[in-house]
């Protein structure tokens, strides 16, 4: 693979993982008071896992120029305990009047969101210098 | 492959032309580093269109065959200016009346 | 042949578009891997001497060392991945100028100043 291309495959792969992660912070903090999901228990908040693409060993990798791109490989639910609210009131309330909330931290999903935002900027502008570094190859030509 | 001997097949001829003249020696000379020239050019073209091809498969980068390209252009004009020039010499010899 | 196409020169040339070109994939690679848990970020550097005899440029790919890592183990540095990016680009843009300025001049003698 010629090593301007990876680069610009590597980018692309990286704003298609932070995308991703950009949709999942945006679910978890939609969700954030979801008491009631599909199987009856409240929102598990969701995170994406990511891993290098090619899965190369480092020792592979070592002396290749090649750039290395991004994976999603899956996403996982947060398997941390419910938060709980006092809320008698609630359909969702035990014995007690407490009720299990979400798992989701709204503050840190934002965080993570600005996060995934600027890094997928910065993937953008990378897309911008290789296409710039391409153009000034072929420029040669004329 | 672009053979360049076999696209400029007046060359030797002109060559031969001169040889029946009687100073032999430096036109054999000319027609002999032409052909080296043409040879020179026909192994740049050869190593551009193998940068190229490289670049079309993706193992090559992209200003490695930019840079083989260029190298043959210049070559080439180069050669093709140097032939113009011989040709040109070799039609004012011949229009020369004694 | 060598003599006319100023050989030493194109040669060095290239070979800072080739390095170039490295730097970006490498840096394009870190960057990419931004959020990959324990991803070390990596940099391409070059053995001149080497290369110099050999007459072709080969990369090594190395991890960088002291990079303070994050809680997942990444070290990756947005800022300076996107410099890395940007002076490699700068460092192309500078050589293939050299170039394409070389192969002008060299055809403009070649065709007499047309």
């Amino acid at each position: 693979m010629s090593t301007l291309f990876s680069a610009l495959n590597a980018s692309a792969s990286a704003l298609e993982a932070q995308r991703a992660r950009m949709e999942v912070a945006t679910s978890n903090i939609a969700n954030s008071d979801s008491t009631r999901g599909a199987n009856g228990q409240p929102y598990r908040r969701r995170d994406v896992v990511l891993s290098t693409q090619p899965a190369d060993s480092f020792a592979a990798a070592l002396g290749k120029t090649d750039a290395v791109g991004v994976k999603v490989t899956g996403i996982v639910e947060d398997q941390t305990p419910f938060r709980t609210r006092y809320e008698p009131s609630h359909p969702d309330a035990d014995g007690q009047g407490f009720v299990a909330m979400p798992n989701v931290d709204v503050p840190e999903e934002m965080v993570n969101m600005l996060g995934a935002a600027r890094a997928y900027q910065a993937n953008l502008n990378a897309i911008g210098l290789i296409r710039d570094t391409m153009q000034r190859a072929l420029d040669l030509g004329k | 492959m672009i053979n360049i001997a076999a696209a400029l097949p007046s060359l030797p001829a002109a060559g031969a032309a001169g040889a029946t003249s009687p100073s032999a020696a430096p036109a054999a000379g000319f027609g002999d580093a032409l052909h080296r020239m043409l040879s020179a050019v026909d192994s740049t073209a050869a190593s551009a269109n193998d940068a190229v091809t490289n670049m079309l498969q993706g193992t090559g980068d992209v200003h490695t065959a930019m840079i083989a390209l260029q190298q043959a252009e210049t070559a080439m004009q180069l050669t093709v200016q140097i032939r113009n020039k011989f040709v040109q010499a070799y039609q004012d010899v011949m229009r020369m009346s004694i | 042949m060598n003599d006319i196409t100023d050989n030493a020169i194109m040669t060095a040339l290239g070979r800072q578009m080739t390095k170039a070109v490295a730097r970006e994939a490498v840096s394009a690679g870190n960057l990419a891997n931004i959020d990959t848990p324990g991803y070390h970020a990596r940099e391409a550097t070059f053995n001149d001497a080497l290369d110099e005899e050999l007459g072709q440029t080969a990369a090594t790919v190395t991890e960088v060392a002291g990079l303070p890592a994050r809680r997942d183990g990444n070290n990756v540095q947005l800022d300076r991945e996107l410099l890395t990016l940007s002076r490699a680009s700068s460092d192309f843009s500078a050589a293939q100028t050299a170039l394409a300025a070389k192969f002008r001049l060299v055809r403009y003698a070649i065709n007499e100043g047309r």
